[in-house]
Formats: structure tokens, C-alpha cells, sequence
């Protein structure tokens, strides 16, 4: 990585609001050629619309951007594009119906004859698998990157932001991108890095950048930092760091009857998967995203219509599973993407709260005095800020809107709570109140599936862990044998 | 929940709409504002109000369904059919009819909810198909053109002329059906479940609510009203015909979305939709009284439609603009 | 044999094999049917729906939809009528007619691209309009007559056949040469195929969308020329129900509903599809009023086989990922069902 002192991007003081309330208050940032910058940040920090700003996509409200020291304004992505600067979207923008080719070079001036040379050298660098003439819509995820990639290069991008590039790769993936990584950096090329994977930030980047409630509260180089220097950089000023005693969780009897049993689960993204969940269990589901722990939930749910093998609510199996068969079995799920799953955004919090126990309001009509008392009763309980049950969801805090959908899986009364990935996107402060939550559940005997890719929090907070690699489990961990760098290890698949 | 603010006002604004153009009417032409003459006119623009009322239940759950038209046409022939040439008693024919009606919502309701394919393109299918075996029956039997079938009972069809405690049948049926039909949606679990179903059609799943039913139910319901309608217009018309409703899709779809339910899902009433029907619908007698032809009116009902989403567009975009002004206001320069 | 597959992969393809198996079998009963003249005619009756299936395949191809095509035809045929009755020359006439579809499909493409009016309400609009503005336009009556330089055009021949049907190739043919080679032309489909993509990518969308609605109205104006001068009248209904039509050529040709797919050979080979359908209907002595009912089954068959093939195949990609993981694969494949909602969103 040959970092130099020329700086390529400079970003200035830049504001951004959406419906009057600013997501960036005041953003400073650059970017040197050859670097590898990250940018670390909760969810809702702003970290993809400065980025879409960057690249041309958003009009920033005021503030300066310039590019190779002289001020830009980007009317739109191509105006960018001019400029060098090229955003791999989180998720790759690829047209199905296109040969790879063709996706790489839509949209530019240039004759496709002359571009041919140029696209195949740079998907020989990159060690793109397969042909430029197949269709887009047969690549793999990793694949489809690497167009996204191509693109920019193709483009003479001397500025890739990498927008989240490893939340759908696989362990092997994530070091050929890195390998890529430097590659680029090595000619020359700047790269945004945005991520939440403190790991990954700590190996590739040459210096960090914490995004924190619209500003930028650190800038420094990478080797000057440790994961706690970053974890403590993303929490609001002044709070201490997260501590609970394992003393306070409580103890899981061993003679405790078995609750759930899941039994050969084969499906997409997992196989062979059976284990079992006691009374009063934490079971730790530990692992990287991408293991297959969420296509296992919900291939539980009922929601992978491929998926083979049994599910078991105290010894009777579930027949025919859905969400409502689950429900009404006694399991509840909180869904890992809580906006596309979980919340109804721009309808009150009540509505979300009641929307699995609407039969049980009242017959035949809902009774308005029974739903108040529901969003009171959790509002209360589990300290959701808000003026009420009427306030509309998309004004709350991650956190809080969490706390919303939690109300509405424990409304149900549910025995078993399969819990995915609770604590992302959520703020310190709230993300105690899950881990209190978690243990007042087990208190009061209800089981928990605890999913999540924060392996300290699994250890914290489970009776026992399973680590999930590549949709098999490939360890089981006792609640004395907890050891983050063997459970890491695993985690990554590497045989310990 | 706190969104009936905001509809609060949206109705009562149509509200005052509705008076500012019966007094300008009324200007106009004097004998338009007679009472007996206003309610019998209702029956002019009762087959909207009626197939309005369950339309906005598909639109509230994000769908689309561009066939009443023809379930309309399809129950009238069925009707007629059935009692002329199957020698159906009355009633036994209005029960097929009906019959018919609930069947086509079904298949397009299932189609729906079974298969990702868009709402839009199925419904356009079954509209082709539902018209083209209208057609294909009326002249199987003779009945295609102008004429029909005819000959009912006055009986039958008194139903569209007659009156119950002074006001006009099709109005007293539309306004039991709205009320129905929206103390369904406004009060009951499934009725909320379909709100839910809009704006947000996966989290519904995850919740438990029974979506595929839900989206079922509304067609069914919507086919249920076709139906009705068709057989109200057949006795209004006094006879049978393939072609009966063939302009009511856009009077209906104008009426949903100008009584302030939201096109893409999620948000809407059924007192909206009925205040927007009663404003059409006297909007285009009144422009009769008037001497303007239909086709004028339908043109001014086309570009209501147009204006209203397009309105709808461009406010939300000027509140945003507004609300970030403000903001970048406070802040000042820095 | 390589080269042989890949044509059968064509959609256009399977459906002229098809019509060629279907023409054969109903010529094997009926042997009328199968005489240059009747076929001819065929084609001859197909020409505006296909013209009208072109200009439909824009707009679907961006993922939109136009029902008002039909409309728009029939107030374009509106406005032949008058000029031509009012004196002005046959080529005066036919460009307003182009022009009033130009124009109907700009305020169609307008409301569409810039006002984010869903395609299906903005068409729906534009059409009560355009019907209801043409018997304003005429005073309530059909245009009875149009002069004899008009129905000329319908009556030219050239090699043999009607001069219609060579200009109708060729316009089919010059349009697929266009949207293939023209670097702007190609926009439409990565607005259809993936519309984020695209803009991220610096392709004007709405100017694309606009240009598709345009494009979408000039072909209706281009199939009033036919209608009229085929017609010699223009009825109050000119054009009804035409939509329908048109949008079951194009998706029978193998345009996708879905969008990013499709050429304009698609509506050639489907209008040419459903007209036979229509005469075979008649040579098997089916009453003509059952037409509807059949195009109407027919269409409902093709979204739904084509339904079927794309699960299908997204099931078969499915099992491929689940075997290749469960001995142990690594790499690739991990979209881990993590898709874009993306069905319902285009049309509306």
C-alpha cells in the first residue's frame, strides 16, 4: 500500500437533511492517493448518503467538495464519473438481461470494439471467473462486485468508495478483495472503505474515520488503534464502556426440558443443521454473516420453501410452518433487516406492536383501549423513548425502533425468542436495554436463539454457542469452554 | 391512529368541494338544486360508488385490478343469460350473476397472491378475457350489438327506479355497503391487517398476518361489487349487455385516489372514496345540466385524475424542500 | 448445432416455429387457408397491431405500460380525418397524425418520467382524455369518408405485395438495427432491466422514459395512417380495446413484462400470431365474437407459462447452490436469497 501525501478527495463542512432533519451536520473528510480509508459508523450515521453525495448520486445541502484541489459540484453520477470518482454500491447494480460485458460499459461514450481490450484486461486482473459474455444474471454475488469494480476502473476511477463490500462474501471472498484491495492501492488508486467490520477495518485500511451522528468525531491512522479504540469512538460521549456481570445471568439447569428441537435442516445457504434449545436457554448462534444462521431462521419460519427437515416444539412437530404457525406454536422471530421485515415505518409504533396479536384485541372489532394498553405496557417495559404509541416509527432512533419490534414478538407470548442480530444498527445505550432484556427473558423461563456476528456479545450473553461456517455447524461450546479466538477461529473456519 | 388528522381534513376539504360545486351548479341552472332531483341522480353514478367501496381495499394492499370493467359486462350477460335462456327464476339469475362476479375477483385474487406477477399485467389479462367471453356469450345468443337481452320484470327493474324511506335504492344500497365495508376495514383485525399489508407487505408476513388470504379477500370483494353493479345497471339500462360499465374504470379509480388513498398502498378510507365518488358523480350531472356532453366530462375526469397524483407529487416534494430550508436555516453558514 | 440452440432460445423463434406448426395443421383441414391470398390478408390485418405492438414494446421494455395506445390511434386517425377532409395534402395529414401521437405520448411520457405518475395511472388518464376529446373534436359523428388519396396509400403495391406490409418491415427492421446499434437507443434497456443501476451509471432514466412514451405514441400515429386509409372511416371507436392487443403481441413475442428484454421483432412475430389466430378461429367455423375470449385466454397462458419457466429455473439455480454447498463448495453463489423486492414495483 503506498500511501502518498497527494490528496485526492476533500470534503468540507457538507450538510445534508431529508425532511428537515440533517443526517450530516458538518462533514470533514479526505483522501489521499493510494490510501485506504475507512469509514466506520452505526447504522443510520450517515455513512451511505455522504458517500452518494461523493459520487454524485445525492446534491449536498451546503459544504465543498474537491477533487484533485479544485471544487466540484456533480449534477449527477456521470459528472463524477468525469471526475475519477466511482461508488461499488452495496448491493451490485447489475442488469440481469446484459452480458457482463455489456453491463461494464453501459452507459459510456466510447465504442464498444475499443472497449473490449480494456474490460478483459482488467477482469484478468482481478480474477473474475467466468466469461464477458454470460449473462449478469448468473454470477455470484462476489462476481457481480467485481463488475462493479470493472466498471470503475474502466472508467478511470482514481476514487473507488467500496460501500459494505463484504456483508454477502464468503471468508475466501473477503481475502480476494483484499488482494484486489492492494492491488489498486499500489497504482494509485484511493479507496473509501465503508464497514461495521472492526476486524476487517483493523487488516486493510491505512487510516479510520468515525462517522457519528451526522460529524466526524476521529481521524487516525490504523496502526495507532485497537478494535476497543473504535468501539469506544461509536459510542455518544461520555458513556462507559458496556459492562454486566456473567454473575447476574443466571444458570441453565441441566435436567431443564427440552423446548425446540430443530432436526436435519437442509435448505439455501445451510445444511444438515439439528440441535436442540432447553427451558430457559441462551443458545449463541456465533458466526460470520454469510454462515447461513439467518436462511436457518427462517427457513424455521416456514419461509424457505426448499428447505428439508423437521422442527419441534416440545416433542410435537410442526407440520406445515409459517409465521403464524410459528406464532401460534410459541416461537417469535425478530427479523435480522428490521425495516424490510420487521416495522412498519411510517405508521404509528402501536401499529407495529399489535400487528401479530390483531385477532387477540378484540372480537369482533379491536378494541382501542386493548391496543393502548399494549403499547403502554411495552413502552414501559422496555423504556422505548417515545411521546407515545401514536408517534409515527420513522422518527425513532435505531435503537428504539428495535425496542418496537421486540413489543411486537413478545406480545405474542412467545416460549422460544430466535433473536437476529439484536444489537445492530442500535446505539450503546439500547443495546444494554436488549442485553437486560435477554436476561429478564430467561429469567421468566422463555428460551432465546441468540444470532449475531458480534462474537464478545454471543460469549456475554449465551449459555452455550454454536458456530455456524459455510451453513454447517462446526462447534459447540459449553458455557466454561468460552474462548473468543478458538470461537473466532471457528467462526472464520478455521480448524482450531 | 394519529394519520386521521391529516384525512380528517383531506374528506372535509372534498366535503366543502362538493357544496362549492352543487351552489355553482346551482347558479347556473336553478332546477339542479331540487332534492328529489339531486338524489334520483344518484343513480347515475351509483355503479361507481359501489365498486369504488371494496376498489380501495385493493389499493390499500398495494394492488391494482383493471378488470371490473369487464366482471361487469360478464354478470350482466350471465344474468341475462341464465334467465332468458336457462329459464332461471329472477332471483335465481341475480345469485348466478352474483355468483359469477365473486368467481372472476377470485381468480384474479389468487393469480394475485399465488404468482409475483404484477397486479397490473394479470388484471389486464383477465379484463381481455373476462370482455372477450362477455362478447363471445351475448353472440353465442343472439344478443351482441345494441340490443341485449331484455324483457325482465318491472319487478327487476323497479330495483334501479324505486325508492326505500325516499331515497333512491342503489344510494341506500351504497351507503349499508361503504358503511359495511368500512367498519371492516377501520375496526377489525383483518381490515387493519390489510393497512398493514400496504405499506409494508413483508414485515406483514413476519408478523403472522395471513397476507395471501387478505389479498384474496379483496379482489373477492371487489368482484362481489362488480357484480352488483352490473346487475344494478342491467335493470337500470333494462337489458343485458357485454358493454355495460366499459367507462367506469377510470370514474372508480378517480374516485379512489382523489378520496386520498395512496396509489403505491398502505394509506386510505372508504369515506374518502365515497365523498370523492358523490363529487364526481355530481360533477358530471351538473356539467349535463349545463349542456356540456359526457365526453367533455370524461375528459375533465381524466385530467382530475392526472392533476390529483401529480399534486399529490409535487406537494410532498415542496414540503421536503420547505422542511430542509427551515433547517438550513438554523444552521446558518458555517 | 451450437448456433441451432441458441436461436431456439429465442422467444421470437419458438413462436414463429409455432405459428408455422399451427398454420399447417389448420391448412391440413382446411386448405383455403393455406392460399397466398389469405395468408397475405393475414398479414395484411396484423400490420397495426404490430405497428401499435412496437411502440408498446418501448414502453414495456422500460418496465412501464401504455393502455393508451389504442386511444391514442384513434384520436391521431381522428386527426387524419379532419385535415384530409379539410383539404390538406395526403403527406400534410399523414405527418399530423404522426404528430398528434407524438404529442399524446409526450403528456403521457411527461406525467410519467418527471411527475413519477405510475405508468398505468398516467395511460389510464391519458386515454378517458383522448377518447373523450375525440368525439368533441368531430361533433359527436364518425368521420364518414376520407378522400381518395388517402385510401391510396392502403391500395399501393409493390413486388406483388401491399406497399403496407414492405413498409411495415422495413420499419420493423430499421428500429431493431436502431435500438441495437445506436449507442442512445440501448438506454432502454438498462432503465428497464435495473433502473437504480442505470442512473447510478449516468444514463439519463427519466429523459429515457420520457423518450419511450414519445416513441409509444408516434407508432400509434404511424398505425392511424394504416387504419384510416385501410378503413377509409374512422368510427368513435377507433382503436378500442387495442391496448390489450398490443401488449399480448409484444409479450407474446417474447418482450418481458419485467423489463430490459425484448426487440421489436417481438410484436412482429406476435401480431402475426394473434391475427392468425383470429382467421383460424373463422376457417374452424368459430363465431367471431369468441376472438377476444381466445387472445384474452392466450395471453393469460403466456404470462403464466412464463411465470412458471422463471421459477422454474430460479428453482433449478436454487438446487444447484444447496448440492454445491453441501459437498462442501466455497465460493460463489452466496446471494443467500437475498433478492431486491423488486416484482411489484415497475409497472405501477
Amino acid at each position: 500500500m503506498a500511501v502518498t501525501t497527494e490528496t485526492l478527495i476533500s470534503m468540507k463542512s457538507i450538510w445534508k437533511f431529508f425532511g428537515g432533519v440533517a443526517v450530516l451536520k458538518g462533514v470533514d473528510l479526505d483522501l489521499r492517493a493510494g490510501e485506504v480509508h475507512s469509514l466506520l459508523g452505526g447504522n443510520g450515521s450517515g455513512k451511505s448518503t455522504l458517500m452518494k453525495i461523493l459520487s454524485g448520486a445525492y446534491v449536498k445541502d451546503q459544504g465543498t467538495v474537491e477533487a484533485g484541489g479544485r471544487p466540484v459540484v456533480f449534477a449527477g453520477p456521470e459528472a463524477a464519473h468525469e471526475q475519477g470518482i466511482y461508488l461499488v454500491p452495496q448491493e451490485p447494480k447489475v442488469f440481469p438481461n446484459m452480458s457482463v460485458f455489456e453491463n461494464v460499459i453501459c452507459g459510456m461514450r466510447a465504442k464498444p470494439a475499443e472497449m473490449l481490450g480494456l474490460v478483459q484486461k482488467y477482469a484478468q486482473d482481478l480474477g473474475f471467473e467466468g466469461s464477458l459474455s454470460d449473462e449478469a444474471s448468473s454470477l455470484s454475488i462476489a462476481n457481480q462486485q467485481l463488475v462493479e469494480i470493472i466498471r470503475g476502473l474502466v472508467r478511470d476511477a482514481r476514487v473507488l468508495i467500496l460501500d459494505e463490500p463484504t456483508s454477502t462474501l464468503t471468508f475466501k471472498e473477503v481475502k480476494s478483495l483484499f488482494e484486489t484491495i492492494r492491488l489498486l492501492t499500489s497504482k494509485g488508486i484511493g479507496i473509501f472503505f465503508i464497514s461495521h467490520r472492526l476486524n476487517e477495518i483493523l487488516e486493510i485500511s491505512d487510516r479510520v474515520s468515525v462517522l457519528r451522528d451526522g460529524v466526524i468525531v476521529m481521524t487516525e491512522p490504523t496502526s495507532t488503534l485497537s478494535s476497543g479504540d473504535l468501539v469506544r469512538a461509536m459510542l455518544p460521549a461520555g458513556e462507559a464502556k458496556v459492562e454486566l456481570e456473567n454473575a447476574a445471568r443466571g444458570e441453565v439447569r441441566a435436567d431443564a426440558p427440552i423446548l425446540f428441537e430443530a432436526s436435519h435442516l437442509t435448505g439455501e445457504g445451510f445444511t444438515d443443521v439439528s440441535f436442540k434449545v432447553r427451558e430457559g436457554e441462551v443458545l449463541g448462534f456465533a458466526g460470520v454473516v454469510g454462515a447461513g444462521r439467518t436462511e436457518l431462521a427462517h427457513a424455521i419460519l416456514g419461509l424457505d420453501s426448499f428447505a428439508s427437515g423437521d422442527v419441534l416444539m416440545r416433542g410435537k412437530k410442526l407440520t406445515r410452518r409459517s409465521p403464524r404457525a410459528c406464532q401460534d406454536a410459541g416461537i417469535g422471530y425478530l427479523p435480522e433487516d428490521r425495516h424490510l421485515h420487521g416495522i412498519f415505518l411510517d405508521l404509528p409504533n402501536v401499529d407495529t406492536m399489535t400487528a401479530g396479536i390483531l385477532s387477540r384485541l378484540g372480537k369482533p372489532f379491536i378494541s382501542r383501549k386493548r391496543e393502548d394498553e399494549v403499547a403502554k405496557k411495552y413502552i414501559d417495559e422496555l423504556q422505548i423513548k417515545v411521546s407515545s404509541g401514536a408517534q409515527v416509527s420513522r422518527t425513532l432512533s435505531g435503537g428504539n425502533q428495535q425496542k418496537v419490534v421486540i413489543s411486537k414478538i413478545l406480545s405474542a407470548g412467545p416460549e422460544l425468542v430466535i433473536l437476529d442480530e439484536p444489537t445492530r444498527g442500535v446505539d450503546a445505550k439500547a443495546r444494554l436495554d436488549v442485553y437486560r432484556l435477554i436476561r429478564s427473558l430467561k429469567k421468566s423461563g422463555i428460551s432465546v436463539i441468540l444470532i449475531s456476528s458480534d462474537l464478545s456479545e454471543v460469549i456475554q450473553e449465551s449459555d452455550r454457542i454454536l458456530v455456524m461456517h459455510n451453513g454447517r455447524i462446526e462447534a459447540e461450546f459449553a458455557q466454561g469452554d468460552f474462548d473468543l479466538e478458538r470461537i473466532t477461529a471457528s467462526a472464520f473456519g478455521i480448524a482450531g | 391512529m394519529s394519520l386521521k388528522n391529516v384525512f380528517k381534513r383531506w374528506e372535509f376539504i372534498l366535503l366543502v368541494l362538493i357544496v362549492a360545486e352543487l351552489a355553482f351548479f346551482g347558479i347556473l341552472s336553478p332546477g339542479f338544486l331540487n332534492l328529489g332531483n339531486l338524489l334520483y341522480s344518484t343513480n347515475d353514478f351509483a355503479h361507481v360508488l359501489i365498486v369504488a367501496i371494496p376498489f380501495t381495499l385493493v389499493v390499500i394492499t398495494g394492488g391494482i385490478d383493471i378488470s371490473v370493467p369487464s366482471t361487469m359486462g360478464l354478470v350482466s350477460i350471465i344474468f341475462g343469460l341464465t334467465w332468458k335462456f336457462a329459464g332461471f327464476p329472477i332471483w335465481l339469475a341475480v345469485i348466478a350473476a352474483l355468483g359469477t362476479g365473486i368467481l372472476a375477483g377470485a381468480i384474479n385474487g389468487l393469480f394475485v397472491a399465488n404468482t409475483d406477477i404484477n397486479p397490473i399485467v394479470l388484471t389486464l389479462g383477465t379484463q381481455f378475457l373476462y370482455s372477450g367471453l362477455a362478447t363471445g356469450l351475448s353472440g353465442s345468443i343472439g344478443a351482441s350489438g345494441y340490443n341485449g337481452i331484455g324483457g325482465f320484470p318491472d319487478g327487476f327493474n323497479n330495483l334501479a327506479y324505486g325508492m326505500v324511506f325516499g331515497l333512491p335504492n342503489a344510494l341506500v344500497f351504497s351507503l349499508l355497503f361503504a358503511a359495511a365495508i368500512g367498519v371492516f376495514l377501520a375496526k377489525t383485525s383483518t381490515g387493519r391487517s390489510l393497512y398493514l399489508v400496504g405499506v409494508n407487505r413483508n414485515a406483514a408476513l413476519f408478523s403472522g398476518i395471513k397476507v395471501k388470504r387478505s389479498t384474496v379477500t379483496t379482489y373477492v370483494l371487489t368482484g362481489l361489487g362488480a357484480a352488483v353493479a352490473g346487475i344494478y345497471l342491467t335493470a337500470y339500462f333494462t337489458s343485458s349487455r357485454s358493454d355495460i360499465g366499459h367507462d367506469a374504470l377510470m370514474p372508480i379509480l378517480t374516485a379512489v385516489v382523489l378520496g386520498g388513498t395512496d396509489i403505491n398502498g398502505g394509506a386510505g378510507t372508504i369515506l374518502g372514496t365515497i365523498i370523492a365518488a358523490v363529487l364526481l358523480g355530481y360533477l358530471k350531472q351538473g356539467l349535463m345540466t349545463i349542456g356540456v356532453t359526457s365526453d367533455v366530462s370524461q375528459v375533465m375526469v381524466g385530467i382530475i385524475l392526472i392533476v390529483t397524483i401529480v399534486g399529490k407529487v409535487l406537494a410532498g416534494n415542496a414540503a421536503q424542500a420547505r422542511l430542509n430550508r427551515a433547517a438550513l436555516k438554523k444552521i446558518g453558514s458555517s | 448445432m451450437k448456433f441451432l440452440m441458441k436461436l431456439l432460445k429465442r422467444r421470437e423463434v419458438v413462436v414463429v416455429l409455432l405459428l408455422a406448426i399451427v398454420v399447417a395443421v389448420v391448412g391440413a383441414i382446411n386448405p383455403v387457408f393455406v392460399r397466398p391470398a389469405t395468408l397475405i390478408d393475414i398479414v395484411t390485418s396484423a400490420l397495426i397491431l404490430i405497428l401499435l405492438g412496437v411502440g408498446e414494446s418501448f414502453v414495456i421494455i422500460t418496465r412501464g405500460i401504455d393502455v393508451s395506445v389504442g386511444a391514442v390511434m384513434g384520436f391521431a386517425a381522428v386527426c387524419l380525418g379532419l385535415a384530409a377532409n379539410a383539404g390538406l395534402s395526403v403527406p400534410l395529414s399523414f405527418g399530423i397524425a404522426v404528430l398528434a401521437g407524438l404529442v399524446a405520448g409526450a403528456i403521457s411520457g411527461a406525467g410519467v418520467a418527471f411527475f413519477k405518475v405510475p405508468p398505468i395511472i398516467m395511460t389510464l388518464g391519458t386515454m378517458g382524455v383522448l377518447r373523450g376529446l375525440m368525439p368533441v373534436m368531430t361533433g359527436g359523428s364518425w368521420i364518414d369518408a376520407v378522400p381518395q388519396t388517402v385510401k391510396n396509400f392502403a391500395a399501393a403495391r409493390f413486388l406483388g405485395l401491399p406497399a403496407t406490409i414492405w413498409i411495415t418491415l422495413a420499419i420493423v427492421i430499421v428500429t431493431t438495427i436502431v435500438l441495437r446499434r445506436v449507442r442512445v437507443a440501448r438506454y432502454f434497456y438498462p432503465v428497464g432491466d435495473n433502473e437504480e443501476g442505470a442512473f447510478l451509471l449516468g444514463i439519463p432514466v427519466a429523459a429515457t422514459k420520457f423518450a419511450a412514451y414519445v416513441i409509444s405514441g408516434g407508432f400509434a400515429g404511424i398505425a392511424a395512417i394504416f387504419f384510416v386509409s385501410q378503413l377509409s372511416f374512422v368510427p368513435m371507436q377507433a382503436g378500442s380495446g387495442q391496448e390489450m392487443r398490443a401488449v399480448a403481441a409484444s409479450v407474446l413475442g417474447g418482450v418481458s413484462l419485467a423489463g430490459g428484454l425484448g426487440t421489436p421483432i417481438a410484436p412482429l412475430v406476435g401480431g402475426v400470431f394473434l391475427t392468425a389466430i383470429d382467421s383460424i378461429l373463422v376457417f374452424l367455423k368459430v363465431p367471431a365474437f369468441w376472438n377476444d375470449a381466445v387472445a384474452g385466454a392466450i395471453l393469460l397462458a403466456v404470462v403464466l407459462f412464463d411465470y412458471k419457466i422463471r421459477t422454474m429455473m430460479e428453482n433449478e439455480k436454487k438446487k444447484a447452490r444447496m448440492l454445491g454447498r453441501a459437498s462442501g463448495g466455497l465460493s460463489g453463489g452466496l446471494a443467500s436469497g437475498r433478492k431486491p423486492a423488486d416484482a411489484q414495483e415497475g409497472l405501477r
